[in-house]
């Protein structure tokens, strides 16, 4: 029984594992803090398996979970404190739409979102996610229209630091 | 113009064919490791704290198995108190005991983000009063027995010089001075232990828990 479960969760969390490296690539710089991380939100959604009852998507649920380990109850380790840049998990892009420019303009943001502070992080990143307004304010437990609001800001505190 | 974090959007989307995949072996190895969160530090912590407040209680009814002692105190008329202490003492800790554990079973990493702070903080605040309580009753009982010594030592000091007189003004001052300050400064020791402890582990969670209260004010 307990070993039908663990294999669904390990299933499930395989095919939804990209969810949680995206909240390591935001959360962590270097390789051993985000495998750290990465372990850590396993854990995490490991132990809160059983109570997940699949009222909602996996994913949904492994975005709360997930999200919440990483602002909440992770502790960074001593060794994850790299300074490897944000550049160095970059992909390659396509010669045929690379634009130099543009390529700036984006490692220049990663930076700025780096810069961001925990919480600032997580409606970053669950914007880029394509989350709606109504699912940032349910994970993170504030009004609707508090998080646009201060969505606003971010992006304007984006705008500053690129132009200056 | 486009909007910066919409470039980014682009961006982030194209790249997430680029992280390396964890087989299911890895993730089942991952699920054989400790955790270590703060919510695990925190329990521990909360373990050794409570088992401080039982160390102390139990150190209190010791007392009760030296004759001189019990003969004392109910020489002195505090018998009634004395054991009225013990069961408080022995009543709250099962209290706080009782509330930590249910606090701490609330605490569910599935709830949303403000809430799951709130739960966490509070039950730490749990601990914080239990302790809080704790170091007061040290400092009482540490002024009572060391009152007690005091007043002991000096009348047997006394009874060898063979005269009976009181124990005069200054003596009683300074002893009591004396006291005051010791408790003052054991209690202050375990103070900023205490605050040194918590403040290493939940830095980052109060300063978040503080981020997410301003945006919601």
């Amino acid at each position: 029984m307990s070993n039908s479960l663990e294999q669904s969760f390990v299933k499930q969390l395989k095919e939804n594992q990209n969810i949680i490296h995206k909240i390591c690539r935001l959360y962590t710089s270097g390789e051993d803090a985000h495998n750290d991380l990465f372990q850590e939100i396993t854990i995490q959604l490991w132990k809160a398996f059983p109570k997940f009852r699949g009222d909602s998507k996996f994913s949904t649920w492994a975005y709360r979970v997930a999200l919440n380990t990483a602002i909440t109850l992770y502790r960074k380790s001593t060794r994850s404190i790299a300074t490897i840049e944000f550049e160095t998990t970059r992909h390659f892009i396509k010669q045929e739409d690379y634009n130099f420019e543009e390529e700036e303009q984006i490692k220049l943001l990663y930076k700025a979102v780096h810069q961001l502070n925990d919480i600032e992080k997580a409606l970053v990143f669950m914007y880029l996610e394509d989350k709606d307004y109504e699912e940032i304010s349910e994970t993170l437990g504030i009004s609707e229209v508090n998080a646009r609001v201060k969505m606003n800001r971010i992006k304007g505190k984006l705008k500053k630091i690129l132009n200056p | 113009m486009m909007e910066e974090l919409d470039l980014l959007k682009k961006d982030w989307k194209k790249s997430e064919t680029n992280f390396q995949q964890k087989t299911e072996g890895d993730i089942y190895r991952m699920l054989q490791q400790k955790s270590t969160s703060i919510v695990k530090w925190i329990f521990y912590i909360s373990l050794i704290e409570l088992s401080l407040g039982i160390l102390l209680s139990l150190m209190l009814s010791f007392t009760k198995y030296d004759k001189d002692n019990v003969e004392f105190i109910k020489e002195i008329g505090a018998y009634s108190y004395y054991v009225a202490i013990s069961i408080i003492l022995y009543a709250v800790v099962l209290y706080f005991i009782y509330k930590f554990y249910s606090m701490f079973k609330k605490i569910a990493v599935d709830d949303n983000t403000k809430k799951l702070m709130s739960t966490i903080l509070k039950t730490r605040k749990v601990v914080k009063q239990y302790i809080a309580f704790n170091l007061s009753a040290f400092a009482f009982i540490f002024i009572a027995a060391g009152s007690y010594g005091f007043y002991k030592g000096y009348s047997t000091g006394i009874v060898t010089n063979g005269e009976l007189t009181k124990i005069p003004m200054e003596v009683t001052i300074i002893g009591i001075i004396i006291l005051i300050v010791v408790t003052a400064v054991l209690t202050c020791i375990f103070w900023l232990i205490y605050k040194l402890i918590y403040g290493w582990l939940l830095k980052r969670l109060y300063v978040n828990y503080e981020e997410l209260k301003k945006i919601d004010f």
